[in-house]
């Protein structure tokens, strides 16, 4: 029998909808293997042990009254640190939250509530979502539980490293220009990346808003699928959260092969110039995916040539906006020594704020400003709309594109820490996706030779979810890529 | 198309003074350093042609006004609860208007 904390949300979801396990033993051997793990790993910022056994009861009582449980009945599940909930902590990883506690609850969160779902605890992440590896957390760096010298990747680190870890089913993270994806690739889990506005963004803490996504990261694409339809749909509090119907697969009825799946490989991300351990695994992946039945056909995004620019500058932009707000004022990190309002402001944010937040929101504001707005900002509006048209004329030809998530696979911490352009690097080919606003799924599908995890991504249209699911679904029935543990 | 401009103290200086940050003295070289490397790798972008239809984006397409209706505002105590001083149900900062 599998252990409480090997099973699959769906699996525990339903025993405890059918009395076979309680909410409580789930959560107690949830925070057991956290504690007796997570002082290495540094996966969580805070747990919430007291708050969460006192929801798995109140779970278990009513399922003793015989009453109908939630979907994700006593699931475990973590979230990233950029996402309030009513009276926690909310730091999105920075000195500048230190002490903040959310008057109100981040609509994603509330939705897992209500679905039954035990929330336990925050993860780590980077400064406000800015990082790759998790390193430029105010709270110090998580570690990869595939080798506690590599990082996690990021920024949604915490995230990813509390699913590998075995800690939790699913954890929550978000999604800017790759933020689940790349660091379930980097921690060998599966991360979902759903079309921007999917789910509402209702409390989660900015960073580029015209890029940011709720998304989520677990061990099997199945429990991906739970977890969307739990948090997905039209959210009055966000304006740009969409109703958009999408069919999810049946989980009764999974997908046998990928027969009449016309799957792109465009060469601008399956680059020879990619580190040569991750397209070998690239290359067995899509041999395995042609053995399944789908056909391969040839399609090119050429304007993928300038995303990571496209990205930083417009993600860089919309950042010195969105963090205008921490001005030591209504909330947030001050210091008080000046006089005058505005020294006191700059004061306060230049102690609140990490170096690497401040040097996106310099370069924003550079962006942004007379003289170089439209040579920078305006020029990066006008690559996405590029980059869009390249998207729609490659759907037209095929159903998803698949390439590698990551260039790399885990590196050492403080290898790239210092050299800002080779940390954006990491995420050229996730930010394509983000740019267009297009769902996107990171999954195992090999590792290097001393083992460190590699990730397949799969890039649908917009609203095709439930395809994502079915062809990533498929290629996990076939491989065992995603059974490999990273701790006993 | 002009080169990407050179980082010196004055652009810096603007820039903080724009972003209300405080650059320290001795972190400013190595600020300057990576402002501008990081600029010139994306400076490329500059040379894309206008979009054939002549068109200009929208920096956040997709988006739908909701009605401009009021709702009920949060509780102001829940509001005040994080500032970092506040009194007589106001937030406090230093002297803005001088006297």
């Amino acid at each position: 029998m599998t252990t409480l904390w090997q099973a699959s949300a769906r699996d525990l979801a339903q025993r405890v909808q059918t009395g076979a396990t309680s909410a409580r033993a789930i959560a107690i051997a949830c925070f057991e293997r956290i504690e007796a793990h997570d002082d290495r790993l540094h996966a969580f910022v805070g747990l919430r042990r007291h708050a969460a056994l006192a929801e798995a009861d109140a779970i278990d009582a009513a399922q003793a009254r015989g009453e109908a449980l939630g979907p994700l009945a006593g699931v475990p599940i973590a979230w990233k640190d950029n996402l309030v909930l009513a009276g926690e902590l909310a730091t999105a990883g920075s000195r500048m939250l230190a002490g903040f506690r959310s008057p109100y609850s981040a609509t994603a969160l509330l939705r897992l509530q209500r679905a039954g779902a035990i929330l336990i605890g925050r993860t780590n992440m980077d400064e406000f979502g800015m990082g790759s590896s998790t390193e430029t957390s105010a709270h110090g760096p998580t570690r990869n539980p595939w080798g506690s010298d590599l990082v996690p990747g990021g920024s949604s680190g915490g995230s990813a490293a509390a699913v590998a870890a075995d800690f939790c089913p699913i954890a929550i993270g978000s999604d800017t220009g790759g933020s689940v994806r790349q660091p379930a690739a980097l921690c060998g889990v599966t991360g979902l990346k759903p079309t921007y506005g999917r789910v509402s963004r209702y409390g989660l803490i900015a960073y580029a808003s015209s890029l940011d996504c709720v998304g989520a990261l677990a061990r099997t694409v199945d429990d991906l699928a739970l977890w969307l339809a739990v948090v997905s749909g039209e959210d009055a509090a966000d304006p740009t959260s969409r109703g958009q119907a999408f069919a999810l697969p049946d989980p009764t009825r999974p997908r046998v092969d990928l027969r009449g799946v016309r799957v792109g490989v465009p060469w601008e991300l399956n680059d020879p110039g990619l580190d040569s351990e991750v397209l070998a695994a690239t290359h067995e992946a899509i041999a395995r995916v042609t053995d399944l039945g789908a056909t391969l056909v040839d399609c090119s995004l050429p304007s993928v040539a300038h995303a990571v620019p496209t990205y930083y500058l417009l993600a860089m932009a919309e950042a010195s906006s969105n963090l205008a707000r921490y001005d030591g004022v209504r909330y947030g990190l001050r210091r008080d020594a000046a006089v005058r309002c505005e020294a006191m402001m700059a004061a306060s944010r230049s102690a609140g704020f990490g170096d690497e937040v401040q040097l996106r929101i310099l370069l924003g504001t550079f962006a942004l400003s007379v003289g170089y707005h439209d040579e920078y900002y305006g020029q990066a509006l006008r690559a996405r709309q590029l980059l869009r048209a390249d998207f729609a004329k490659a759907f037209a030809a095929c159903d998803v594109i698949l390439s590698p998530t990551s260039p790399v696979a885990a590196f050492p911490l403080q290898s790239r820490i210092d050299d800002p352009l080779a940390m954006y690097l990491c995420d050229a080919l996730t930010v394509p996706a983000s740019l267009a606003g297009l769902p996107a799924i990171s999954q195992p599908c090999g590792a290097t030779p001393d083992g460190r995890p590699i990730g397949l991504q799969w890039t649908g249209p917009a609203d095709a979810e439930g395809l994502l699911f079915d062809v990533a679904g498929c290629f996990q029935r076939h491989t065992e890529h995603h059974l490999r543990r990273a701790m006993p | 198309m002009t080169s990407p401009p050179t980082f010196d103290r004055q652009l810096l200086r603007r820039l903080a003074d724009l972003a209300r940050l405080h650059v320290a003295a001795d972190r400013q070289a190595d600020l300057q350093g990576r402002l501008e490397k990081i600029v010139a790798a994306f400076a490329a972008l500059r040379d894309l042609p206008p979009l054939r239809d002549g068109s200009e984006p929208d920096a956040e397409p997709g988006v739908t006004l909701r009605p401009d209706l009021a709702e009920p505002p949060m509780a102001p105590a829940d509001v005040l609860a994080n500032a970092p001083r506040h009194a007589g149900g106001a937030f406090v900062v230093p002297r803005v208007v001088e006297a």
